[in-house]
């Protein structure tokens, strides 16, 4: 195995569980279609890995592709598809309303009335990354995704409130 | 009252998804196998240009003028149509994943905005020269075959041309309503 190919492989086992969460908030909790797309960001980085140049941390460098990845297959029709077959799944499921798995469901469902852009923010900020990171991600300025955040952080709790956004 | 934090809180909590035994190896394989799979595609439509190429001269297409002219309206119209495709294709596989989600938009964007040309002004003529090359063809077919079959190929032409135009419009909706969001 080349040098290339173990730390690709390293790289997958250390990263593989944040970037399916943040895949998942993509495409409405539908485990099947974010591993899916964990693979095509997989895919993506295997063939930037040989140029990554260090000038960004990796789990930043991961984060952008991720973000950029899911923007680009969410164009398929497949992911579309699932969008829609959950939203009918989380209204059968409404008379389970206070289990655990419900919430996730409408948090699910709020993130995507979210624009695409706006969804990689929150995703990103539920991840638990600190501000700075994110406006790297993004690639705007730290005053600005300070605003961006706050905005979306706001909607998405009170749209999970009263399911409205 | 739910707060953000909850929400992290919630989010962080969630079931974890078991990392696939063998998920880096099989990823690389699927990469060679794409590889390969793109090397039998450029073969396949090798030959089906030789086989083309080869049919026009078999039936000594060249010795009619107007029904030359009629095929090659045809498969260029067709060629042109299927390079576009291939294009826009390597477009959107070459962009450049690793940057800023802003420069990444501006990319998806300006590939939105090529293919709306494509489909505006590109497609329309097209398909104005892939229908002219067949109404070429059509006296050439009169004369050469049956009345049933001849009807039939009117026939099933049209409804191809209906079919096609319908897949066509769609595809350019959704291509339009993926730039009004990134737009917005």
């Amino acid at each position: 195995m080349s040098e290339l190919q173990s730390r690709f492989e390293a790289i997958y086992h250390n990263n593989y569980q944040k970037i399916i969460r943040v895949c998942m908030g993509y495409v409405n909790g539908d485990e099947a279609l974010a591993k899916d797309l964990t693979q095509e960001v997989f895919i993506k980085v295997w063939k930037n890995l040989a140029s990554f140049r260090e000038e960004a941390s990796i789990s930043t460098w991961i984060y952008r592709i991720t973000v950029n990845t899911c923007l680009l297959q969410l164009r398929k029709k497949k992911y579309v598809k699932g969008e829609e077959a959950i939203d009918k799944l989380l209204v059968s499921e409404e008379n389970t309303h206070s289990s655990k798995e419900y919430q996730l469901k409408k948090m699910y469902q709020c993130i995507n009335k979210l624009p695409k852009e706006s969804r990689g923010i929150v995703l990103l900020a539920l991840e638990g990354l600190p501000q700075k990171d994110i406006a790297e991600i993004i690639g705007v300025s730290h005053e600005a995704i300070r605003v961006r955040i706050h905005r979306i952080k706001n909607s998405l709790t009170k749209c999970v409130q009263n399911d409205s956004i | 009252m739910t707060v953000f934090k909850d929400l992290k809180s919630q989010w962080s909590n969630q079931n974890k998804v078991e990392i696939p035994e063998d998920g880096a190896k099989k990823i690389l394989e699927k990469i060679a196998l794409v590889r390969k799979k793109q090397q039998i595609s450029n073969v396949v439509l090798g030959l089906t240009a030789v086989v083309l190429i080869a049919f026009f001269f078999y039936v000594s297409a060249y010795k009619f003028q107007t029904v030359m002219i009629g095929l090659l309206m045809m498969i260029g119209a067709l060629v042109l149509r299927i390079g576009i495709e291939i294009l826009s294709l390597r477009r959107l596989k070459n962009m450049n994943v690793a940057t800023t989600f802003e420069k990444f938009k501006q990319q998806m964007i300006g590939y939105y905005e090529k293919r709306k040309k494509v489909h505006f002004i590109a497609t329309p003529i097209i398909i104005l020269i892939y229908c002219f090359g067949f109404v070429l063809l059509l006296p050439a077919f009169k004369e050469s075959l049956s009345v049933g079959f001849y009807n039939y190929i009117v026939v099933s032409s049209i409804v191809l041309f209906v079919v096609l135009s319908l897949f066509i419009a769609r595809e350019v909706k959704r291509e339009l309503l993926g730039l009004r969001e990134l737009q917005r």
